[in-house]
C-alpha cells in the first residue's frame, strides 16, 4: 500500500529521520516544485502555489476520486484508488463542514486522524492512507477500502449467512488483537460494536471509527461517562464513572462476543434506566459484595431485586455454542467489577484460541457481498462516535421510579 | 512488545518532524527563498493588474528558467521590498514563540496543550514564511488546535473572550493543520521526568527534598527552554527530559544514567553475536508475533549494546548536547524576552521591515479562507482535475470584504505600527 507523506511511515523504520518533505515530491528547487511523475499535475496547478499548498496538491493528486458510495450530513463516501495503481482501491470520507459546530474542526475528525496515525501499522485497525484538504477546505480521509461490509450484517442475515464457531473464534481473535494493540499504545476506542467492525477483501476484520477515543488519562484527569453505543456500555460508564480503563472496551468485545453467538444484541436496552436493568438481570446486580466501591459512583442505582451474579452454567444454556473455554472467555470479559474483568492481553493468552476447533482462516470465512458496499459508505458517512442517546441521564430518583416498569 | 524506543520510531514526530540541524537550516532556507520569489510574484501580479482586469496570465510570473526574484527593473513596476533573511525569520519565530507561551499561561492551558501549540507553531513556520502568514494570528490558532490535539475542545467564544478575535483563528485552523500535515500527535518530556523522579525514589538513598527541588527546577525548564529552541526538533522526548533534568541537577541525571546502563560485560567472550548493533527492543516488533519476549536479550554483546557502557557514552553526549541547546533559552531569559529596550532594539525594526513584504495574498487569514472556500464551491464538481483557479485573486485584489472583520483589520494596523504588546497590553 502506498504510504502518503502526510501520514509519513517509511517502510524502514531504521531509517534516519528524512527531510521534509520526503524525497518523493514537493521538494522545491528554486521554481516549480516536483519533476518526473508529477509533472503534468505541476504544470496545471496554480504557478503560484506555496510548498504547503503543493504538498497537499500533490497528496491529493495522488488519489482519483470515483463514484460517490453515500452521503450523509456529515461525511459523503466516495470509492477511489490510486492514481499510480488502479487496482489499489480507496475510501475516500470528505467530511463537510458542520454547520452546528462552530469551533471548527470536529472533535471526532481530528481524534479519528490522530488515533488512526498512532494505531497505524496493525492488521486489525482501519488504514487512514492520507488526509487532504479539498479546495473548499474540507477535509478528506483516504481510507482503507473495505468492500465486505461489517460484522453487524453477517449477524444480523440469518437466513443467508451461516458461521459457526470456528468462524466466531477467527472474528473474534482479530478483534481482541485489534484491542489489545489500542491499549497497548495507551488508546481507549470507547464505541466497540457490530457495525465498527469492517471487513476486508480477503476476510480481515479491522476496527474503525475512533471518532470516540482517548488517550489513557493521567491519574486524577476526569474522562466523560458518556461514551459507548448503549448496548455495548459497561455498568462503569452508567453509572457515571469519571475514571475508568480499557475495561470498558472489553466489557464492549464480551457483548460483541455474544452477539456473534446468539446473532441478536445480547442487551439492546432502550434507555439507560433499561440497561442498567438489563444488565442486573442478565449477569447480575452490581452490589458492595461483587463490586467494592460500586455504591459510591455518582449515578449508582439499581432495581430493588437483587439478582446474583450469573455463574458460568447460565450461560452455557445460550452461549454454548463455542463451547466450555468459550462461555469461560465470554463470561470473564462480562465481569461487573472493571479491576477484575479480564485484559485484553489476558484475553490473548486464554486457552479457547488453542481448543479445538481452530479458527477458520480469514480466506474461508463466510462473507457476503450483496450490499455490502452499501454498507460500508453508511458506516463511514455515520458521524463518527456518535453515541446515539436520546434519553437525558436521568436522576437517581427518576430511574428508580423507571425501575417499576422497565424490565 | 516493541520496545518504546522502536515505537517512538513510529510516531510522525520521528518520522516526518526530526531532522539535523543542517536539515533544518536548509528547510529555513528554502522556505524564506521561496516566500520571496511568491511573494514578489504576488505583489507584481497585483501591482500590474487593476483591480478592474479579469487578467489571468500572470504575466509577471518570472520565467520558469529564470530563478529567484525578478528583477523589478525589468519592467516599470514598483520596486520590491527588502525581504527578511532567514535569521530574521528565526528571530521573530522566537519572539513569537514567547508570546504564544505568555498567551498560554494567560488562558492556563494543561503543560501538554502548552507544548503541543508552540510544536505546532513552530512546525507550521518551517514550511511557511512568516512573511506569507501572520504570527500573531497563527499564535491563537495554534492554542486553539494544540487544544484540540490534546482532547480539549474548547470553546471559539472562550478565545475570543480572551483575545478579541474569533475570525481569523477559525480561518487559520485548517492552515495549520495542512502545515503540520494533519500529525496531531506531539510526544512530550512531562510524564518521563514523573517516570525520572519515580526512579530516582525508588534508590532510597537520595534526599528527598533534592529530588523534589530537582522535579520542580527541570518541570520549570520543559515548560521553556525546549520551547524555546530547536529541541523538539532534535532530540527525543526522553533525552530532552534527560537534559532538563541534567540542568536542575546534573547529580541526579547522571545517577539515572549510570544505573540505567549498568551492564560491565565480562572479559571473556564466548558469544558468536554479529558485530552489528543490534538496536533494543526490534527484535521484538512486530504484531502477532509469538509469544515468549523474555527470551529477546540472550548475549552479551547484545545485552552490552542495549545497557552497556558504550551505549551510555552516547546518550550522555546526546543529552549534553540538547542541555547545551536548553542552555541557551533557560526559564530567566523570560525577562529578555519581554525586556522593553531588546524589543525596540531588536524586535521591533525587524517587525517594521516585515510590514513592508508581507505577503499581499496570503496576510488575512479571514479573507484568504473566505476566496478559497468559494473557489472550492465553483469548483465543487471537478475536484480531482487540479484545474487552474482563476480569479481567486479577485477578492484580495479589491480589497474584500472590509466591514465583516474590519475590527481586525484594524487591530493589526496598529498593531503593524509597533504598538508593544500583540495581545493589547499587559497580561
Amino acid at each position: 500500500m502506498a504510504n502518503s507523506p502526510l501520514v509519513a511511515r517509511p517502510t524502514d523504520a531504521l531509517q534516519p529521520p528524512k527531510s521534509l518533505p520526503p524525497s518523493s515530491g514537493g521538494t522545491p528547487s528554486g521554481g516549480l516544485p516536483r519533476s518526473a511523475r508529477g509533472q503534468q499535475i505541476a504544470a496545471l496547478a496554480r504557478p503560484t502555489m506555496d510548498l504547503m499548498e503543493q504538498m497537499n496538491e500533490d497528496e491529493k493528486n495522488k488519489y482519483i476520486k470515483g463514484k460517490k458510495l453515500g452521503e450523509g450530513t456529515y461525511a459523503n463516501v466516495y470509492l477511489g484508488h490510486s492514481r499510480l495503481d488502479s487496482s489499489t482501491q480507496v475510501a475516500i470520507k470528505k467530511i463537510k463542514v458542520q454547520k452546528e459546530y462552530q469551533d471548527g474542526i470536529a472533535p471526532d475528525a481530528i481524534r479519528e486522524m490522530k488515533y488512526l496515525q498512532k494505531l497505524r501499522g496493525h492488521a486489525n485497525i482501519i488504514i487512514l492512507h492520507s488526509v487532504f484538504s479539498s479546495k473548499d477546505q474540507n477535509l478528506n480521509l483516504v481510507l482503507e477500502y473495505l468492500p465486505l461490509g461489517d460484522l453487524e450484517m453477517l449477524i444480523r442475515d440469518v437466513d443467508h449467512v451461516r458461521y459457526g464457531a470456528a468462524d466466531i473464534k477467527a472474528w473474534m481473535g482479530m478483534l481482541t488483537r485489534a484491542i489489545w494493540w489500542c491499549h497497548d499504545n495507551y488508546v481507549l476506542h470507547r464505541d466497540i460494536k457490530p457495525n465498527n467492525l469492517l471487513i476486508a477483501a480477503d476476510g480481515e476484520v479491522k476496527l474503525a471509527d475512533f471518532g470516540l477515543a482517548r488517550s489513557f488519562a493521567d491519574p486524577g484527569v476526569r474522562m466523560t461517562a458518556n461514551v459507548i453505543t448503549r448496548w455495548y456500555r459497561p455498568p462503569e460508564l452508567l453509572f457515571g464513572a469519571r475514571h475508568y480503563s480499557g475495561a470498558v472496551d472489553i466489557w464492549s468485545v464480551g457483548l460483541v462476543f455474544a452477539e456473534l453467538i446468539i446473532r441478536a444484541p445480547y442487551l439492546p436496552g432502550n434507555s439507560e434506566v433499561e440497561q442498567i436493568a438489563l444488565i442486573c438481570r442478565e449477569i447480575g446486580t452490581p452490589t458492595e459484595e461483587n463490586w467494592p466501591g460500586v455504591t459510591q459512583l455518582k449515578e449508582y442505582t439499581v432495581p430493588s431485586d437483587v439478582v446474583p451474579v450469573a455463574g458460568k452454567d447460565k450461560y452455557m444454556g445460550r452461549f454454548g455454542a463455542v463451547g466450555s473455554d468459550g462461555v469461560d472467555l465470554l463470561t470473564k470479559t462480562l465481569v461487573l467489577d472493571p479491576r477484575r474483568r479480564i485484559t485484553a492481553r489476558e484475553m490473548l493468552e486464554h486457552r479457547w484460541w488453542k481448543a479445538d476447533p481452530k479458527p477458520t482462516p480469514k480466506h474461508d470465512l463466510p462473507k457476503k457481498t450483496a450490499g455490502a458496499e452499501e454498507k460500508l459508505a453508511a458506516d463511514l458517512k455515520r458521524r463518527n462516535g456518535m453515541v446515539e442517546d436520546d434519553d437525558v441521564r436521568g436522576s437517581k430518583v427518576a430511574r428508580k421510579l423507571d425501575f417499576g416498569t422497565a424490565r | 512488545m516493541a520496545s518504546e524506543d522502536a515505537r517512538y520510531r513510529e510516531t510522525s514526530q520521528f518520522q516526518a518532524w526530526s531532522f539535523s540541524p543542517a536539515q533544518l537550516a536548509a528547510m529555513r532556507e528554502k522556505t524564506n527563498a521561496i516566500a520571496r520569489q511568491r511573494i514578489a510574484e504576488r505583489m507584481l501580479a497585483s501591482a500590474s493588474n487593476p483591480p478592474t482586469s479579469n487578467n489571468t496570465s500572470h504575466a509577471n510570473t518570472p520565467d520558469p528558467s529564470g530563478h529567484g526574484t525578478p528583477n523589478p527593473t525589468e519592467n516599470s513596476t514598483p520596486t520590491l521590498p527588502d525581504f527578511l533573511k532567514p535569521e530574521e525569520e528565526a528571530l521573530l519565530v522566537s519572539f513569537y514563540v514567547s508570546e504564544l507561551l505568555r498567551a498560554a499561561d494567560h488562558l492556563g492551558v494543561p503543560d501538554e496543550v502548552r507544548a503541543t501549540a508552540t510544536v505546532f507553531f513552530r512546525r507550521f513556520f518551517l514550511t511557511n514564511s512568516i512573511m506569507t502568514y501572520p504570527p500573531q494570528e497563527m499564535i491563537l490558532v495554534a492554542l486553539f488546535v494544540g487544544s484540540k490535539a490534546e482532547g480539549r475542545f474548547p470553546r471559539i467564544i472562550e478565545f475570543q473572550q480572551k483575545f478579541n478575535t474569533k475570525q481569523d483563528i477559525l480561518a487559520g485552523e485548517f492552515l495549520l493543520c495542512q502545515g503540520n500535515r494533519f500529525n496531531f500527535e506531539v510526544r512530550h518530556p512531562f510524564r518521563a521526568l514523573m517516570g525520572a523522579t519515580m526512579e530516582l525514589r525508588s534508590y532510597g538513598d537520595i534526599d528527598e527534598q533534592r529530588i523534589i527541588a530537582a522535579e520542580k527546577r527541570a518541570h520549570e525548564i520543559l515548560l521553556f527552554s525546549p520551547l524555546m529552541t530547536d529541541a523538539y526538533f532534535h532530540y527525543t522526548p526522553s533525552q530532552i527530559m534527560f537534559a532538563a533534568l541534567s540542568l536542575a541537577d546534573r547529580g541526579l541525571a547522571e545517577r539515572l544514567i549510570q544505573e540505567t546502563f549498568h551492564f560491565v560485560p565480562p572479559t571473556t567472550n564466548n558469544d558468536n553475536t554479529p558485530a552489528v548493533t543490534p538496536l533494543p527492543g526490534l527484535e521484538n516488533q512486530g504484531i502477532g508475533r509469538k509469544e515468549g519476549g523474555s527470551k529477546g536479550i540472550t548475549t552479551n554483546d547484545e545485552r552490552a549494546a542495549i545497557v552497556g557502557p558504550g551505549i551510555r557514552d552516547k546518550v550522555m553526549g546526546t543529552i549534553e548536547a540538547c542541555r547545551n541547546m536548553l542552555s541557551t533559552e533557560l526559564p530567566e531569559r523570560k525577562s529578555h524576552w519581554t525586556s522593553e529596550s531588546i524589543f525596540k532594539s531588536q524586535i521591533r525594526p525587524v517587525r517594521k521591515k516585515l510590514t513592508k513584504c508581507r505577503d499581499p495574498d496570503r496576510w488575512n487569514l479571514s479573507e484568504l479562507q473566505r476566496q478559497r472556500r468559494e473557489a472550492g464551491v465553483r469548483r465543487a464538481d471537478s475536484e480531482e482535475r487540479p484545474a487552474a483557479s482563476n480569479g481567486s485573486k479577485d477578492a484580495a485584489i479589491f480589497g474584500g470584504d472590509l466591514s465583516a472583520d474590519a475590527p481586525e483589520k484594524k487591530r493589526r494596523k496598529v498593531d503593524g505600527n509597533g504598538l508593544e504588546d500583540p495581545f493589547g497590553g499587559p497580561l
